[in-house]
């Protein structure tokens, strides 16, 4: 999982297809409508037609298809247990079963693979509560710092004998570097908080306001919301 | 077991949209109740947030299961500061397509309300007896109260769009196979929470005992959102107005 979100986060700050030079904003809202299409699409019709859209905003961005393949067919597994609690005997429910969470992930990882981290957490946070909001940038970046360490400590618990033994010992003893973790953790937001000081924090992380740059490159995210404003009214009614 | 994985449109809209609802509300009261928190204190509920991912991260047998540490995440920040932490990590772990975007809500209510059952249950016992096993026993009480919470919206989700049954098999027939697998998946989830729980609070008992909740602020009348917040080496988010800095 990590290391799926780590190479769309690196693919998401290089890329150079025009959805990554589009602004934040316009791609949030762009994926938004998708995801409510999906849900909320009432025939099978539209939904294949949005799932198609999004697609080709998929293959566009030029994400690696083993990249968008891992993101966006994670769901499949919970999605069949669902489709097999539920199957009618028809091949329309399990159809619009399926259809629908993979749309509203390959949009996820269309945006999450297209936007910077910060661009997409930027007006989030402030629709959020300051504490929620500068969370996530903090959250986010604290994940990477600790990943790496983690592995250091997996692999010396393994080299020390850690993972073997009885269940209960190897648990408590995980659980004892997971604390180290927490101690380190708690150290680093001390040093991260000085920075921030340094650094003239003033109350809040608001992250840049690229987010809401707009450039030429938005005029395919206005092409794209077009597309799908069309094809909603077109095929709303349809089975 | 109390982290939700169900994918956008598959579970009823008023079940998602009145998760998100109520999750909203309580992320908002949650803010208010550690309003004057510094940012000392948002980095560290960052810190413990990036090592809930971390532990998230690594698979710990079939079906994706993995630890969530949303117990000793509850017991070191308090009940409001590990629902914020709780709802940044859903919205999160959404964006990486885990659980969909519309179930941020409800994965949010079943993360939170095991982290705060814990803290509730860890301020029962904690002047008892020592903090390790205090840990471990208010896991179990908070992976207990989330993995009901989980099974009881998986359930419903299930429960309500449940077609006809094929011809002589009863609708509750599925339901009751999924309940078996799951029921014993949710009381390993509570075993291992609670073993890894406990060397955690072995381990911070040891080294940095600072950072778990003392005694009486455990027993007593402190704030969820203090929690930890006072005293040495429990620096995050100490004194009023430290927010103001800078």
């Amino acid at each position: 999982m990590i290391g799926t979100l780590a190479q769309i986060d690196y693919l998401a700050s290089t890329g150079r297809t025009p959805w990554h030079r589009a602004s934040a904003m316009g791609k949030l809202l762009l994926a938004l409508a998708i995801l409510i299409m999906a849900v909320f699409a009432p025939g099978l019709r539209l939904l294949v037609a949005v799932h198609a859209l999004t697609w080709i905003l998929v293959l566009t961005s030029r994400l690696p298809g083993r990249l968008v393949v891992a993101a966006a067919g994670y769901p499949l597994l919970f999605s069949a247990l669902f489709i097999a609690s539920q199957w009618d005997g028809t091949w329309q429910t399990p159809a619009r079963l399926g259809f629908r969470p993979l749309t509203s992930s390959l949009a996820a990882v269309w945006l999450v693979g297209t936007t910077p981290y910060p661009d997409l957490f930027a007006p989030l946070s402030r629709v959020l509560p300051r504490s929620a909001g500068d969370g996530l940038f903090l959250t986010y970046r604290a994940l990477f710092a600790l990943l790496a360490r983690s592995e250091r400590l997996w692999r010396a618990l393994r080299l020390r004998g850690g993972l073997t033994g009885p269940a209960r010992r190897r648990l408590a003893l995980a659980g004892g570097g997971l604390g180290t973790l927490v101690v380190h953790g708690f150290e680093r937001s001390q040093r991260l908080y000085s920075a921030m000081l340094l650094r003239g924090h003033s109350g809040r992380i608001c992250g840049c306001r690229h987010y809401a740059e707009w450039s030429r490159a938005d005029l395919w995210v206005a092409l794209a919301a077009t597309v799908l404003a069309g094809l909603g009214v077109w095929l709303w009614g349809m089975p | 077991m109390s982290h939700l994985h169900i994918p956008d449109g598959l579970l009823p809209v008023w079940l998602w949209a009145g998760g998100l609802a109520v999750a909203l509300l309580l992320l908002a009261r949650a803010s208010w109740i550690a309003r004057g928190q510094s940012p000392q204190r948002i980095a560290y509920q960052g810190a413990l947030g990036g090592l809930m991912l971390a532990a998230m991260a690594i698979p710990l047998g079939p079906f994706e299961y993995h630890l969530t540490l949303a117990g000793p995440v509850g017991v070191l920040l308090g009940g409001a500061g590990a629902f914020q932490v709780a709802f940044v990590v859903s919205a999160i772990l959404a964006l990486m397509g885990h659980g969909g975007l519309t179930v941020v809500g409800l994965n949010a209510l079943v993360l939170g309300a095991g982290a705060t059952v814990a803290c509730r249950a860890y301020r029962v016992v904690a002047g008892r007896i020592r903090p390790a096993p205090a840990l471990a026993l208010g896991t179990v009480a908070g992976q207990a109260v989330a993995g009901a919470l989980w099974l009881a919206v998986v359930w419903l989700g299930m429960r309500l769009r449940t077609g006809p049954a094929s011809p002589g098999e009863a609708p509750d027939a599925r339901l009751g196979v999924f309940a078996g697998l799951a029921v014993p998946l949710w009381l390993l989830g509570i075993v291992v929470e609670s073993l890894v729980a406990f060397g955690l609070g072995r381990f911070l008992a040891r080294v940095q005992p600072g950072l778990l909740p003392r005694k009486q602020e455990a027993q007593g009348t402190v704030g969820a959102a203090a929690g930890p917040a006072a005293g040495p080496g429990a620096g995050p988010g100490a004194g009023p107005g430290a927010g103001k800095a800078a």
